[in-house]
């Protein structure tokens, strides 16, 4: 049965969400949406109605908040505001209305993300967690964890360049984005790690072969497919 | 949470609050031109002002995305921009900061929409607290009707139409406005409202409102000495709409 972290969204019952939320987390070049891909032609080839929800999607925020990204200029509590905003509108338009139709939703990236990049970013936990606070405790969590200098073999090998906002170029880490980038997600990883232990993420050695990958995650979500569902209170 | 004098900042933030149509635009903008006539540094900002965040919410009004739980995030947003963009360096660079709406109308509104107090009240700690709040108290079918007769269309938002109370739009407007003027009731005693009659004459009322000012607020420390701030080289204009007969929902 289904629970808010929080507060929740005002008006909807989380029991009557009957699907099953599955999220997948990493860093970017992790190997989260080739994942996802296969996970989906797997669920679907079994009879499982699935979809995908992912950051920045909203028809409500994208816009702006790709322009955000664009030009630099905000500062990181109302990057984060921003963010919670198009989380929200995903949230509320696309994760709660499939879970009460009963499908699988596969989350690429959610609440944890948001949270660790603003953790690094001096945000105080508090205020991060009241404010997803509205999020739907999922029922698994993956989190395929890649070393930073496995990561950035990746990432060069396939855009030849290295995103701005994934060297967190903004923090001053380093004006070199090379160095930048390794520093900056060795400290994600470190709030991911942190994150885990709270929040009780499955890892997974993300250097494995992708096949391996998908094997472990196909095996670990049967598991949670089949488990018979929860007596319902008198 | 505390006031900016209890941050240690040299600026003062004074807010107005109170329906719309209880005057407190007019009263504001009265303020202000008397803080700027005495060279004083003054910086003036309105609620859902943020030029790229406005964006968003423009559409997400006209589109009618927002729900309960969107509609205080975007606010928020667009708070926290101008908070730390504008208001925060000013209030450190010692102005008086102006504020036609302040977190309390997201305290009262979200919480008229259904929001969780406590989880609207904590996105907005990082904020100061004003040193004045003025708030106007009109009684509802006063505030009603100035805004019903200034007013061709009501919008879907303000009407609280998303709540689905009521199919028509002026019974939805009244019964939501009634809880946004009992959510502010109940805060007043807590952030120390300054309780303005809004019944009285304007100039009445203004002059009630510059005594507090004077009284709580050392304004000659306040003094420009360099340039005029660029946003008050041109004198502004009080916003007035004439009356309009007939009513529909946008």
């Amino acid at each position: 049965m289904h629970r808010f972290y929080g507060h929740g969204i005002p008006g909807v019952d989380p029991k009557l969400l009957t699907g099953k939320l599955i999220v997948i987390e990493g860093a970017d070049g992790s190997g989260r949406s080739t994942q996802i891909s296969r996970l989906t032609t797997w669920l679907e080839a079994a009879g499982y109605p699935t979809v995908r929800v992912g950051l920045r999607q909203s028809a409500l925020v994208s816009p702006e908040l790709e322009k955000a990204r664009q030009g630099n200029i905000l500062s990181p509590r109302t990057m984060c505001l921003f963010y919670a905003t198009d989380f929200a509108d995903q949230l509320e338009k696309a994760i709660i209305p499939a879970l009460k139709a009963g499908f699988v939703v596969l989350a690429d990236r959610y609440i944890y993300t948001l949270i660790a990049r603003e953790l690094v970013r001096g945000l105080e936990e508090e205020w991060l967690e009241n404010i997803f606070g509205i999020a739907i405790v999922p029922d698994a969590v993956f989190y395929l964890d890649v070393p930073p200098e496995e990561l950035l073999q990746r990432t060069l090998a396939k855009y030849t360049a290295l995103d701005y906002w994934e060297s967190g170029m903004d923090l001053g880490l380093s004006r070199d984005i090379y160095t930048s980038f390794l520093k900056y997600q060795a400290l994600m990883r470190k709030a991911f790690q942190r994150l885990q232990k709270k929040y009780g993420f499955i890892m997974i050695d993300g250097t494995l072969s992708i096949p391996k990958i998908s094997q472990e995650l196909k095996k670990r979500i049967s598991q949670l497919l089949l488990k018979p569902p929860l007596p319902m209170a008198h | 949470m505390k006031t900016i004098a209890e941050m240690g900042l040299p600026g003062r933030l004074i807010a107005v609050e109170g329906l719309d149509g209880s005057g407190k635009s007019t009263q504001i903008y009265l303020l202000r031109r008397w803080l700027e006539e005495k060279s004083l540094k003054v910086y003036f900002t309105e609620w859902n002002s943020s030029e790229l965040v406005k964006s968003a919410t423009s559409r997400g009004k006209k589109l009618h995305l927002l729900t309960p739980t969107t509609f205080c995030l975007i606010h928020a947003t667009d708070f926290a921009d101008r908070y730390e963009r504008h208001l925060l360096p000013l209030l450190k660079a010692g102005y008086i900061v102006l504020c036609d709406r302040y977190i309390f109308t997201a305290f009262a509104r979200d919480v008229a929409r259904g929001c969780n107090l406590e989880w609207v009240r904590q996105i907005y700690s990082f904020a100061g607290l004003p040193d004045i709040t003025f708030f106007f108290k009109t009684d509802l079918e006063t505030a009603l009707s100035r805004i019903l007769d200034a007013r061709p269309q009501i919008k879907y938002y303000e009407a609280g139409m998303d709540l689905g109370i009521s199919p028509d739009p002026i019974e939805s407007f009244r019964y939501f406005q009634g809880r946004i003027l009992k959510a502010y009731e109940e805060m007043a005693q807590e952030f120390k409202f300054e309780i303005m009659d809004a019944s009285l004459p304007a100039h009445v009322q203004q002059t009630k409102i510059r005594r507090i000012v004077a009284n709580r607020i050392k304004l000659q420390k306040f003094r420009s000495t360099g340039p005029r701030p660029i946003f008050t080289q041109t004198t502004p204009q009080l916003k007035w709409q004439a009356p309009i007969e007939t009513h529909q929902v946008e």
